[in-house]
């Protein structure tokens, strides 16, 4: 498992990135996991979840 | 948010194993402070760290440098790699300006556009070889 970090002020793009890198990794056959500490958890749908069989972990407080 | 943030990467790492698992700080949380986190975690269990990413909002880069630099100067400190984001809604000359202001602070710097895939190549190469 490796740790990849991607930090940026509220609107930068973060969950955006992700979500788009998670879906290139998939492409190539790796799985990912998220953990949010923004509230930004809504961003990834149901649907982008099940596709990828995502699992996202949301932690307050920064 | 430390010590809830390494027991989640202990427990990804323990019961879920996935190859990547991407870690979205709150904008408070500065690189210094995630490096920390992520070597913390790794006392007790293994897992390979890296890269560090920071994202720079590029149309919104010059009001943020002016009313939150000590925050941005953060996210910059300890990056292995700096996107300036949303690239594809700027001019050359604003990117010019900005990479500019960033390369005081920065060695490698992109510019990222996930509409147009702009430095997705770049930030991949980094997720998968880094460590």
């Amino acid at each position: 498992m490796k740790i990849v970090t991607i930090s940026g002020v509220q609107g930068s793009g973060k969950t955006t990135l992700i979500r788009t890198l998670i879906s290139l990794l998939a492409a190539q056959g790796k799985r990912s996991g998220v953990i949010v500490n923004e509230a930004g958890e809504e961003s990834y749908s149901p649907d982008f979840l099940e596709t990828y069989g995502l699992k996202i972990t949301q932690i307050w407080g920064g | 948010m430390a010590t809830s943030l390494v027991a989640s990467i202990k427990d990804y790492r323990r019961n879920i194993q996935p190859d990547f698992l991407f870690i979205e700080p709150s904008e408070m949380v500065v690189t210094s402070e995630m490096r920390k986190v992520a070597a913390m975690g790794r006392r007790d269990v293994s897992y390979d760290s890296g890269p560090f990413i920071t994202l720079m909002d590029g149309p919104a880069f010059p009001t943020l440098w002016q009313e939150r630099q000590p925050l941005l100067l953060g996210h910059l400190e300890g990056a292995d790699l700096v996107a300036v984001s949303k690239s594809d809604l700027m001019d050359a000359g604003e990117i010019e300006k900005i990479n500019h202001t960033l390369n005081d602070h920065c060695r490698d710097i992109i510019q990222l556009s996930v509409h147009s895939g702009l430095g997705l190549e770049e930030v991949m190469k980094a997720i998968v070889t880094s460590d």
